[in-house]
C-alpha cells in the first residue's frame, strides 16, 4: 500500500501567494498606523482570524470537506469519520 | 520563484531593523487581566443519501452535541494558560450499519442485549445473534440499533503562551488528547510570532504534530470472514443466516476474498503553518496564511464498505426489496460487501488563503475571507466567505454570514458499484466527491467589557448565539446551531 507522494498541483497557487505576500509587505512600509490610531483595527469584529464562536462550524467543515488548513483551525486529530 | 522568495525575506529583514527602534520603556500591560471562563454547547445534525459504510449509497444522517468549557488563566504579566475540555456525543445512521443486522430498527433479527457502552462492533462478543424466528433483515436507509450507533469523543488541549515585556513576541506550547471508542489522538506543537513595525505586521510559525491509532472495525461480514474464513457463513454471527444472490435465490457462494484486515493501525499528522497579517490602514488589515499537512498511516476509514462492479452481488433480508435496493423504498434487504475502501497511505495537503478585515463604519465591519486548497489525491478546492457583523447598540452585534465551497473529486473515489476489483485505491465516500456548498448563517452577540461580577464574582463578559444551515450539491444537508457564555473571574 505504499507510494511515493508528490507535491500536489499547488506549485503555481504558492507563487500566487507569495505574491500576495510581497504586496502586503510592500504596502506595509508605506503607512504605520500608530497606536492610538489603532481604534477599529482593535474592534474585535476585526480580529484576523476565524470568529471564536465559528469553532464547530469549522470542525464539521473539516469532516464534510476534503479542504482543511489555512484558517486556524484542526489540521489533524480525530478520525472524522462519521 | 527563487527571486521572489528573496525579495520576501529582504522586505522581512526590513521590518526587523524597523522592530529595532521600539521603545524599551514602554509600558507593560497585562495579557490577560483576569481569569475567563467559557462554557460553550453546539448542536449539529445531518442527513443525506450517500453513506460511506453503505458505500456510498444509505442514510447518512447524523445528531451531535458537543458541550464544551474553556478555562484560560493568567499566570502572570506574560504568561497564560489556556484549558479546553469537551465531549462530542454523537448519534450516526452510517456506522450503526456497520452491523446492520441487529435486533430493532433496521433488522429484525438477533437482540444485543447488552448495555455495555463499550460494546461496539467489531468485538467478537458484539456479533453474538441469540435465535429467532423473525427472519433476518437491514437496510442501509435506516439506522439500526447497534452499539456503533452512538459514542462519545471526549477531549482535552492545554495551551501555553508567554509574551515578550514589548510584546513583539509570542511563543506557544500546545497539547491535547482526545478518545473515541475506535480511535485516541494525541496533540503537540509549538508556535512563535514575530510583531514588526509598531505591531503593524505580524509573522508567526505553527508547528503541530498528532500522533494517533485506529482500533479498527469493520463491516460485521468481514470481520465474520476474517474469523472463519471460507466457512464463515456456517459459524458465528452469520451461522444459519441465508445469503441470496442477485435473483433472490439462496447461496453459499458469498466469499469477499479481497478483504483483509489493516496492518497498520497509525495515523500521523504534522503540519506546519506560515502566517503573515498586516495592518494596511486605520480601517483596513490583512492576512495571508500557508499551510504544509502530511499524513502518514491509516487514512482510510476501515468500516466503508465497497461494492465492485465486476463482482457477483450477495444479500440478507427481504429478496422483493433487491431490485429498490439503491432507493429508500427498500426496509428490508442489505448487500453484502465485497472490500473495504482503500486509500493511499500518505497525503501532503497544501491550502494557503486570505483575510481581509475593513472597518466600513461603527455600525458595519466586513470580515471576507478565501482559501485555494490542493493535496497529492487529486483534490482542489475554493473556500470563499463574506460576514457582516452589524453593531445594533454599544453590546449587541447581528453577524449574517456566507459561505462558498467547491472541490474536485479525489483520484480515487467513485459512486457506488462502479469501482472494479483490479484498482488498488478506491473509495466511495462522497466527502472525497466532487461537490459545491452553500452556507448561510446568522449570529447574534452580547458583549459587555466592563462586566461587573454579579455571583459567585463571575461576571458576564460575552454571549452568543449562533446558527447556520450548509447545504451540498449532493443532497447532504446540515445544520447547526451553537451557544456560548463566557465569563470574567474577578
Amino acid at each position: 500500500m505504499s507510494r511515493k507522494w508528490k507535491l500536489p498541483d499547488g506549485r503555481n497557487s504558492l507563487k500566487r501567494l507569495l505574491l500576495i505576500g510581497l504586496a502586503a509587505a510592500a504596502l506595509s512600509s508605506c503607512v504605520a498606523v500608530k497606536e492610538y490610531e489603532k481604534v477599529y483595527i482593535n474592534d474585535p469584529n476585526m480580529k484576523l482570524s476565524a470568529a471564536g464562536d465559528q469553532r464547530f462550524e469549522l470542525n464539521f467543515q473539516v469532516y464534510r470537506e476534503a479542504a482543511a488548513g489555512a484558517n486556524g483551525g484542526k489540521s489533524g486529530g480525530g478520525c472524522g469519520c462519521n | 520563484m527563487k527571486r521572489i522568495l528573496l525579495l520576501f525575506f529582504l522586505l522581512l529583514l526590513f521590518h526587523v531593523s524597523k522592530a529595532q527602534s521600539t521603545d524599551p520603556n514602554a509600558y507593560k500591560k497585562r495579557v490577560l487581566e483576569s481569569p475567563e471562563i467559557e462554557i460553550l454547547m453546539s448542536y449539529y445534525q445531518q442527513n443525506g443519501d450517500h453513506s460511506a459504510v453503505g458505500g456510498g449509497i444509505g442514510d447518512e444522517s447524523v445528531d451531535d452535541i458537543t458541550p464544551t468549557i474553556v478555562v484560560t488563566i493568567p499566570l502572570n504579566d506574560d504568561d497564560v494558560l489556556t484549558i479546553d475540555a469537551g465531549l462530542s456525543a454523537y448519534t450516526s445512521a452510517s456506522s450503526s450499519n456497520i452491523n446492520p443486522f441487529n435486533a430493532s430498527g433496521a433488522s429484525g433479527r438477533g437482540e444485543d442485549d447488552d448495555e455495555d457502552e463499550d460494546d461496539h462492533e467489531g468485538d467478537d462478543e458484539d456479533d453474538f445473534r441469540p435465535g429467532s424466528s423473525e427472519p433476518t433483515t437491514g437496510t442501509p436507509w435506516l439506522a439500526s440499533s447497534g452499539a456503533s450507533q452512538s459514542d462519545v469523543l471526549a477531549s482535552v488541549s492545554v495551551d501555553y503562551s508567554h509574551s515578550s515585556d514589548d510584546r513583539n513576541w509570542i511563543l506557544g506550547l500546545h497539547g491535547s488528547v482526545s478518545k473515541e471508542y475506535d480511535y485516541h489522538s494525541l496533540g503537540f506543537g509549538g508556535s512563535v510570532a514575530r510583531l514588526f513595525a509598531e505591531k503593524n505586521t505580524e509573522l508567526s510559525l505553527k508547528t503541530q504534530v498528532y500522533l494517533d491509532a485506529w482500533k479498527p472495525i469493520y463491516p460485521t461480514e468481514l470481520h465474520e470472514y476474517s474469523l472463519y474464513g471460507s466457512n464463515f457463513q456456517n459459524s458465528g454471527y452469520f451461522e444459519g443466516m441465508t445469503v441470496l444472490n442477485e435473483q433472490g435465490n439462496p447461496t453459499t457462494a458469498y466469499l469477499p476474498d479481497l478483504f483483509s484486515e489493516w496492518d497498520s493501525k497509525k495515523r500521523n499528522s504534522y503540519s506546519a503553518s506560515l502566517g503573515f497579517s498586516q495592518i494596511i490602514s486605520q480601517r483596513l488589515q490583512a492576512s495571508f496564511f500557508v499551510d504544509l499537512i502530511y499524513q502518514e498511516g491509516l487514512l482510510s476509514t476501515p468500516y466503508h464498505r465497497i461494492y465492485f462492479a465486476d463482482r457477483p452481488n450477495y444479500y440478507i433480508g427481504t429478496a422483493s426489496d433487491i431490485p429498490v435496493y439503491t432507493t429508500r423504498e427498500n426496509t428490508g434487504v442489505f448487500r453484502l460487501a465485497d472490500e473495504v475502501e482503500r486509500l493511499p497511505d500518505t497525503r501532503l495537503k497544501i491550502p494557503f488563503g486570505a483575510r481581509i478585515n475593513y472597518y466600513m463604519s461603527q455600525t458595519f465591519k466586513l470580515r471576507t475571507y478565501y482559501r485555494y486548497y490542493s493535496d497529492d489525491w487529486g483534490i482542489t478546492g475554493h473556500t470563499g466567505s463574506v460576514e457582516l457583523p452589524v453593531s445594533l447598540s454599544p453590546k449587541f452585534t447581528l453577524t449574517p454570514t456566507y459561505r462558498y465551497y467547491e472541490q474536485t473529486a479525489a483520484t480515487y473515489f467513485a459512486p457506488f458499484e462502479t469501482h472494479v476489483s483490479t484498482e488498488q485505491f478506491y473509495t466511495s465516500d462522497y466527502d472525497l466527491a466532487e461537490f459545491q456548498s452553500n452556507q448561510w448563517g446568522i449570529g447574534l452577540s452580547y458583549t459587555n467589557i466592563f462586566s461587573q461580577p454579579k455571583f459567585l464574582r463571575l461576571g458576564l463578559k460575552h454571549v452568543n448565539l449562533r446558527f447556520s444551515h450548509y447545504d451540498r450539491s449532493d443532497g447532504l444537508k446540515a445544520n447547526i446551531v451553537s451557544f456560548g457564555l463566557k465569563y470574567v473571574f474577578e
